[in-house]
């Protein structure tokens, strides 16, 4: 036990502006709420004081282009914001002839699966699905997930074991390092996009071994350099997997995903996406031979521990599926939108990292200060979410801006008018 | 005791991925290493122009392992908290001062802690007489005052100890991995997995004309 005095507690404001989430990870003795005391004091004031109500903010409307959204510090609803937050790549969600699907599937299967996909989940509708997405990947089979995090986990945690290496990109998504955590496997992680360190990691290693990079990396917008990675697992035996959760119906000629954008899709081992971007409703799928399918069907836990996949969402996602297989304007009228967007911030002189893609990171590079400004494109007319430390590294806050196809040319110039005026206010672009 | 104070021109600071297995090796059984990734624990390279103190100027380096802070009711927060389990100093003082009053864990001959700055950027030289230790390079970011709280544990025989630092002054961290290390083949790098320490920090940190000042020690 402490024999002297301890450091006199900070002050509410050093709390807002020195703590974050991190601090509260680990409590001291051990009583498991020992820590809630410590974490509700700062919660209480950091909520809002400075800013935190800001995630998860109730929308009231579908994620579409507009969107209403409550704001329970003022407690006013906001109607008419431009949307930029949501993942609604290509305007799918919303659709009529998608809604109608889904209303359907429930009329004739009702609410939910009642069934693990292994035992009594499975319906017609979910195996109608894995053969379209297995076509519409050009892979021999595929297999479907209640959600992307449950992919990543149940594929790396069921197919790598203790004794085995598992080597990712430092950004890769959370549910892979979960995945990776489950595994047992030893784990490592490389520098973002840097195939030198790569090679470092696996270097030496004897046993088997899978790397796991992402297609598109969420919180900045950049592409995995798919060619020189492939390059390397190759000279090491390492399989390689790609999560394309923001990359699937959206690159690639075929909508395939950025493998396909580097015509690599035949060399990439283990394919994984999401139907809660492009497709806008939810679940995650697992691509590539046979073999592998039947063999992740007994051993992804994830997937055999959970219920199947609602049939209403089935149904509308086989319908979104249908849209964006056959509606590839939908692709290119992303693509100009997102071209048109970087434009436009480029000519505003808004830093945007290294985003090439319909991910952009607006970079504020401020912890402290991303939340006021948060609030004031709020009220100014503009939804995105605020990604600060520990999303992200210290001191690289941003906003994360999705483009979507459904957005107009009058959505964007719009929006980028209200983000540039709000940033000059804040000093953020000249 | 009253605190104690130390006073510096540069205090630079910079955190490398290594293997927790080598994290856990490193540390006494009562402390478990903060995992930036999984299996994927901090070293912190920290060096010190120290200009006052109750034993003079010297420079220090000081290799530490993050560990977590203790964080319960009635205790400040800290910043972070590490366990320095080599410390290497420019005098036999201020070895002997640490040690007595800290239990800091020593290297016990002299070593030459070089600053050179550059252009927004720190390079620190260590070595002992021609044999080179390590070299590492942080770079600047904005800085802006603190006083922020760290916890350093020690040991000493069956004996566990916990103090309290605070520092103050301009203080400049990013993680925007600009700056580098490398580590030399040394007794005072002995204890680390050097290929598998990363060769470049994801976040740096850089105090200058500041002030160390350190709490009471306790017994924990």
């Amino acid at each position: 036990m402490s024999t002297a005095r301890t450091a006199p507690s900070p002050t509410p404001v050093d709390r807002l502006r020195d703590y974050d989430y991190t601090n509260f990870y680990f409590g001291a003795g051990s009583e498991p709420f020992g820590i809630l005391e410590p974490f509700g004091e700062w919660w209480r004031d950091a909520e809002f004081g400075s800013g935190y109500y800001l995630y998860s903010l109730p929308m009231e409307s579908a994620p579409s282009v507009r969107v209403a959204i409550d704001d329970p510090k003022r407690g006013e609803s906001l109607e008419g914001l431009i949307n930029f937050a949501s993942y609604n790549y290509l305007g799918i969600s919303y659709r009529p002839e998608v809604i109608e699907a889904v209303c359907d599937g429930v009329r004739k299967y009702g609410a939910g699966a009642s069934g693990s996909p292994i035992l009594s989940g499975s319906m017609d509708l979910h195996k109608a699905f894995e053969h379209e997405i297995a076509d519409f990947k050009g892979k021999e089979a595929a297999l479907i997930f209640p959600s992307g995090y449950s992919a990543n986990v149940g594929v790396i945690a069921g197919l790598m074991r203790p004794g085995d290496l598992i080597v990712a990109d430092k950004l890769a998504h959370a549910s892979i390092v979960d995945g990776m955590i489950l595994s047992k496997a030893t784990s490592r992680f490389f520098r973002h996009n840097d195939p030198d360190d790569l090679d470092r990691k696996l270097e030496g290693f004897p046993g088997k071994k899978l790397v796991v990079v992402e297609g598109v990396y969420s919180m900045d917008g950049d592409l995995a350099d798919l060619p020189e990675i492939l390059e390397v697992c190759r000279r090491h035996g390492a399989r390689l997997m790609i999560d394309e959760a923001h990359s699937t119906f959206v690159y690639g000629s075929n909508g395939r995903g950025v493998a396909e954008h580097f015509g690599l899709d035949e060399e990439v081992d283990i394919h994984l996406g999401t139907f809660s971007k492009s497709l806008g409703a939810l679940g995650g799928f697992v691509a590539g031979r046979r073999e592998l399918i039947w063999y992740l069907r007994g051993f992804a836990r994830a997937r055999v521990f959970s219920c199947a996949l609602p049939p209403g969402v089935v149904a509308g996602l086989r319908k979104a599926l249908a849209i964006a297989a056959n509606e590839p304007e939908l692709r290119e009228t992303l693509w100009d939108n997102a071209r048109y967007m970087h434009s436009l911030l480029a000519e505003r002189q808004v830093d945007v990292g290294d985003s090439t893609s319909q991910v952009i990171s607006i970079m504020i590079r401020d912890d402290a200060g991303i939340f006021q400004i948060a609030e004031e494109l709020l009220h100014a007319g503009v939804y995105m979410n605020p990604i600060r430390y520990p999303a992200v590294g210290k001191h690289k806050s941003r906003f994360r801006m999705s483009v979507s196809a459904a957005h107009t040319r009058a959505d964007l110039e719009e929006g980028a008018e209200i983000i540039t005026t709000i940033l000059r206010k804040h000093g953020k672009c000249p | 005791m009253p605190l104690t104070r130390y006073t510096y021109t540069h205090a630079v600071s910079a955190f490398f991925e290594f293997p927790t297995e080598n994290a856990r090796a490193i540390l006494p059984a009562h402390l478990q290493p903060l995992e930036v990734q999984h299996e994927s624990s901090i070293l912190a390279v920290t060096a010190f122009d120290f200009i006052g103190s109750m034993v003079g100027a010297y420079q220090e380096i000081v290799l530490s392992v993050i560990v977590p802070p203790l964080v319960s009711p009635g205790l400040g927060i800290a910043k972070s908290a590490f366990y320095p389990f080599l410390v290497g100093t420019s005098t036999e003082a201020s070895r002997e001062h640490a040690i007595e009053r800290w239990h800091l864990p020593h290297y016990m001959r002299d070593i030459e802690v070089d600053f050179t700055p550059g252009e927004g950027r720190m390079r620190v030289e260590v070595r002992e007489g021609e044999r080179p230790i390590l070299e590492m390079e942080v770079a600047e970011h904005r800085a802006s005052p603190v006083d922020h709280l760290y916890q350093s544990f020690m040991i000493g025989g069956d004996e566990r100890f916990k103090v309290d630092i605070h520092m103050r002054g301009p203080h400049s961290e990013h993680e925007e991995e600009l700056g580098s290390l490398t580590l030399h083949e040394h007794p005072m790098t002995s204890q680390l997995d050097r290929p598998r320490v990363s060769r470049f920090p994801f976040r740096e940190q850089w105090m200058r004309d500041g002030v160390q000042v350190f709490e009471e020690l306790e017994t924990i």
